[in-house]
Order: C-alpha cells, then sequence, then structure tokens
C-alpha cells in the first residue's frame, strides 16, 4: 500500500457511514489515564482527581453498533408549488443523539424521538431538489460518531404554473370542420354568412321565407362553418434575461430560469395559451426555435397539455445559446405565437419569413420592460438605451411585415 | 453549545485567577477556552483540561481544597460540552431531550468521582504510604479490567 493509499485510508476512517471514535474519546482516554498516572507518580491527588472523571466517562459508554438510518416519507405527486410537509423517519440503532440538516436549519434530536415534521419550500417551477437530509448519529458523549451522511436527494420537477384567461378568437385551419372558429366557408354555424338564391342541392330548411316573399325568388341564409384552429407555440430558448442589464452575462443560480425573466415570461405565457386554446378544442405545438428535437407534435386535450407544460420543462432545462434559429414543418394555415426577448435580428427575420408564407405569427415579446442600465459602468445608461432602441425599432419592423406584435408579455 | 463550554470555563477562569498571583494564568485560560469554543474538535479542550489540573495540582494549598472540589466538576463539564459541540453545527436547535442523557451519565461519573475524593480524603497521606500506592494502582487496574474488558 503506498503513502498516498495509507493517508486516504486515515481520512476515510475519520468519517463516512461507519461508527468511529472522535477528538473526544482520544481526549478521555489519552488526557484520563495521562492524569491519573501523573498525579499517582507525581503525588498529587488533584491530577487523579481531574482525570477519574474522564476515564470514567470512557468506561461506561460502549461503541454504539447497528446502522442508525433518517428516512423522508416521499411527497405525493403532482404537489404543485408552494409549501409542503412530509416528515422524516430516524431510527437510531445505538446512537444517543442525530443531528438531521432540515430545510428550516439544523437540529438535534435524541433518536428515540417521534417523526420531525420537514417543512419543503418550492418557489419555482422546474426540476430541482425537494430536500436532502445530511445527517450524523453521535454516540453517548460524542465519543463515537456515524457520518457525516449526505442524505438521500428527493427530486421533483413542477410544471409551470397556468394562469387562466379567455383564448381571443383565432383563424381557422380550413381543414376540417369542428371547433369553434368562423370559418371562411359555408358551414352550420348560427352566425350569417350570405342570402343567396336557392341553388340545386340547398336544404329547404334553409329558406329565407322573408327575403323569397320580398323578391319573389327563392333565397336561403347561407351560415358560416366553424373550424378548429391549430396554434403553434414557438419558444426561443436561447436566452434567458432579467431586466437588469448587468446580470445578463452572470449564470443564474438557485432555479431553472431567472425569475421574471424572458424565459420564465415566455414558458408561463406557453404554457397559459396552450391551456386557453386546448380548453376551446384548439389544437396546440410546441416548438423550440434552436432544437427541433424537442418540438411537440400538435394534438388536443387534457393529457395534451401536460405533455406540452412536461416539454416546456425540459425545452428550458436544454436552453442555451444557439446560432440558428428555424421553423420546420409549420401545419398549413397555422396561426404561430412567437415568444421572444427577440434581441437579435434572426429570430425578426424569422417572424417576418413566416409570415410571408402566409402563416399568422402573433410575436411575444418577453423581454422585461423598462431596462435597468448596470450602474457600475459610465457606458452602462448608453448601452441599456442603445439595446432599448434597437428592440423597439426590430418590433416596428416586424409590425410593418405583418406580424402581429405584442410589446407587453 | 459553544456558550455552554465557555460558561464551563468561567469557573476555571476564576479559580486559577483567584489562585494566581499575576494575571497570566487567567489569559491563558481565556485564550485556550476561546481556540476551544471556536474549534471544539481540536486539542484545544485538552490544553484548557491539561494546563488547569498541572496549575491547581502545583499551586498551594489543601489537594481537597474548595477550588479543586469545584474544578473536578467543571473540567469534566468543558470536556462533555467541547465533545457534544464538535458533533453539533453553529446554530443547530437542541432539544432538551436530547441532552437528558449526557447529563445523567455526567451525575453518575460526578457521583463517582466524589466519591473517590472522599475516599482520598480518609487515606493517610505522609512519606510512608507505598503500600497504599500498591494497593491503589492494584484496585484500579482491577476496575479497568472489569469495565473494559467486562469481565
Amino acid at each position: 500500500m503506498s503513502r498516498a493509499d495509507k493517508i486516504r485510508e486515515a481520512f476515510a476512517g475519520s468519517h463516512g457511514a461507519h461508527w468511529h471514535s472522535t477528538d473526544a474519546y482520544s481526549r478521555a482516554v489519552w488526557l484520563g489515564a495521562g492524569l491519573v498516572a501523573a498525579g499517582m507518580f507525581l503525588h498529587q491527588v488533584e491530577l487523579v482527581l481531574f482525570g477519574v472523571p474522564l476515564v470514567l466517562s470512557v468506561l461506561i459508554t460502549n461503541k454504539p453498533k447497528g446502522t442508525p438510518t433518517v428516512s423522508v416519507r416521499p411527497v405525493p405527486r403532482g404537489e404543485g408549488a408552494g409549501v409542503v410537509h412530509t416528515v422524516a423517519h430516524v431510527d437510531g440503532a445505538d446512537a444517543e443523539l442525530a443531528v438531521v440538516k432540515l430545510p428550516g436549519g439544523p437540529k438535534v434530536v435524541p433518536v428515540h424521538s417521534p417523526d420531525l415534521p420537514v417543512e419543503i419550500r418550492r418557489d419555482a417551477w422546474g426540476p430541482g431538489v425537494d430536500v436532502r437530509l445530511d445527517h450524523l448519529f453521535a454516540g453517548p458523549d460524542g465519543m463515537h460518531v456515524y457520518g457525516p451522511i449526505v442524505g438521500t436527494e428527493h427530486v421533483r420537477t413542477i410544471l409551470p404554473p397556468v394562469e387562466h384567461h379567455p383564448a381571443g378568437p383565432l383563424p381557422p385551419r380550413p381543414a376540417g370542420l369542428v371547433g369553434i372558429h368562423r370559418s371562411p366557408r359555408a358551414g352550420d354555424s348560427t352566425e350569417l354568412r350570405d342570402i343567396r338564391a336557392f341553388q340545386p342541392g340547398d336544404r329547404l330548411k334553409r329558406i329565407d321565407w322573408r327575403v323569397t316573399t320580398r323578391t319573389g325568388t327563392v333565397h336561403v341564409r347561407e351560415r358560416h362553418a366553424e373550424a378548429d384552429a391549430e396554434i403553434v407555440l414557438a419558444l426561443d430558448t436561447r436566452t434567458d434575461l432579467s431586466a437588469k442589464v448587468a446580470e445578463w452575462s452572470s449564470p443564474h443560480h438557485g432555479a431553472t430560469t431567472r425569475p421574471g425573466g424572458s424565459l420564465d415570461r415566455a414558458v408561463r405565457r406557453a404554457a397559459s395559451m396552450a391551456a386557453g386554446y386546448l380548453r376551446q378544442g384548439d389544437r396546440v405545438a410546441l416548438m423550440d426555435l434552436s432544437r427541433p428535437q424537442l418540438n411537440v407534435r400538435s394534438g388536443v386535450g387534457r393529457r395534451h397539455l401536460m405533455r406540452i407544460r412536461t416539454q416546456l420543462v425540459v425545452c428550458v432545462q436544454a436552453a442555451g445559446w444557439a446560432s440558428r434559429v428555424a421553423l420546420r414543418k409549420l401545419p398549413h394555415g397555422s396561426v404561430v405565437v412567437l415568444l421572444s426577448p427577440f434581441l437579435d435580428d434572426e429570430i425578426a427575420e424569422l417572424a417576418v419569413q413566416t409570415r410571408k408564407h402566409g402563416h399568422v405569427v402573433l410575436a411575444i415579446n418577453t423581454l422585461p420592460l423598462p431596462l435597468e442600465p448596470d450602474e457600475e459602468t459610465p457606458w452602462g445608461e448608453v448601452a441599456a438605451e442603445l439595446i432599448a432602441a434597437e428592440h423597439r425599432l426590430r418590433l416596428r419592423r416586424m409590425a410593418e411585415h405583418g406580424v402581429a406584435v405584442t410589446t407587453e408579455c | 453549545m459553544r456558550l455552554a463550554i465557555v460558561l464551563a470555563a468561567l469557573p476555571v477562569a476564576l479559580i486559577l485567577h483567584r489562585e494566581a498571583d499575576s494575571i497570566g494564568p487567567l489569559v491563558i485560560v481565556a485564550a485556550l477556552t476561546a481556540v476551544t469554543a471556536v474549534m471544539p474538535g481540536s486539542a484545544g479542550p485538552a490544553l484548557l483540561i491539561g494546563y488547569a489540573a498541572f496549575a491547581m495540582a502545583f499551586g498551594d494549598g489543601h489537594p481537597l481544597r474548595l477550588g479543586v472540589l469545584i474544578m473536578i466538576p467543571a473540567l469534566h463539564l468543558v470536556h462533555l460540552t467541547s465533545a457534544l459541540a464538535a458533533v453539533v453545527p453553529v446554530k443547530t436547535k437542541i432539544e432538551a431531550a436530547s441532552l437528558k442523557a449526557p447529563a445523567r451519565r455526567f451525575a453518575i461519573v460526578q457521583a463517582i468521582s466524589f466519591a473517590v475524593a472522599g475516599f482520598a480524603a480518609i487515606v493517610p497521606s505522609g512519606p510512608d504510604i507505598g503500600l497504599v500506592e500498591l494497593l491503589g494502582l492494584g484496585a484500579l487496574t482491577v476496575v479497568i479490567m472489569v469495565f473494559a474488558l467486562r469481565i
């Protein structure tokens, strides 16, 4: 065994998942025995009396055995954001004390205490660790310890929240004659489209008797058809920007996205729009502009909403800069909802090209405005103003090409 | 738990200061107490206990004077609080029930220690006590064997 291995073994022996003695044990043994021996040989009874408690504290305690554990009752699936409660069970074996690092701070409890309440805070959507209870068990007088042990991570994924808002009228998808949106075609809805002369094949119940009487020729009422719409939610996940320009180049820790940032706003808006349109029976698809392999095909129903919300989390996890953005295999006649901070010309060009291909494009600006300049540099205010001016110009250009632009998310 | 170390070391410092002519022992004990409170898992507690024990042993006065009798539980308490503080992180909530077993054990150990002190008070002292010392060592060996080897 090499010297490095010996050092490594000695280091590993002083911690980890087994019972091992502490400095207190060594102190009690060596200092206690030393004081007693010194007192005897130096004829100093005080030294003996000071050493006796240390020796006794070693003699009346045993080295604990067994494998103590701390387990957490899993939180039921489907619990959303907010505060969730569960309990931790401490099985201490021969230990006397358990030091458990709870979310509210570490706590020392006797090992035979009842289950510990654990409060879990879920502040943000996305993947994360619910709780990890690191722990350590101590034997009598802290002379032997078991651990410290890194607890098992209980991970969870919170889906983006859905804000209920009414889905607006949409241009219908030409194919299909079901849905709630008015189609340019004639159909069977209640909304009047035209009154025209009777043609062979028209149903008799469509005859408008009032016009027929007035004109002397048979006329029929023609109504609009109702068709479903195809919505494509196109998400720009290349950047995640907050209102503070100074934070743009630094990573954000502690949550999947910056709270209130462009990506957070885009995902929340996409989830809410998907819920709104799926509720009224429309078909909704999800596209990641820079990672087409993460796209979700169009579909309907509640399960499809869950699929989209889950995929939104996946898209955000894979978020990062990409040089190219693309919208591939857009269904004919679909409505494209582009959620982006629109900070580069590439995305604006994509919106314009999509509009030129005949799709209705709704551009939702997710950049938090107004921008807060970097105060640490004298050029911060100028830079922020320049970015904002370019951004305004980009949105105006898109609007001029027929893209419906919303400046606020 | 760090505060408990300081409180346990307080009587140690006061007794040594009272028995010493200078402020030196007080400064040394204060420094060692600070080291112990900051790093309870270090050699600080051992140095504090060792220094106080030898300072008292080689001080003037009767071997079983009041200062020694107060020092016996105080040094044991320094050892105990340091041992617990070494395994408990700073700013940890400590349930009172978790200290019940250490407190009970502390009381038992102190009862035995004072019994030993009482025995020492009645044992004759002087230059011709070789037989008593021999008997004492033999008794200590038997006690250790009984406890350590569980005979």
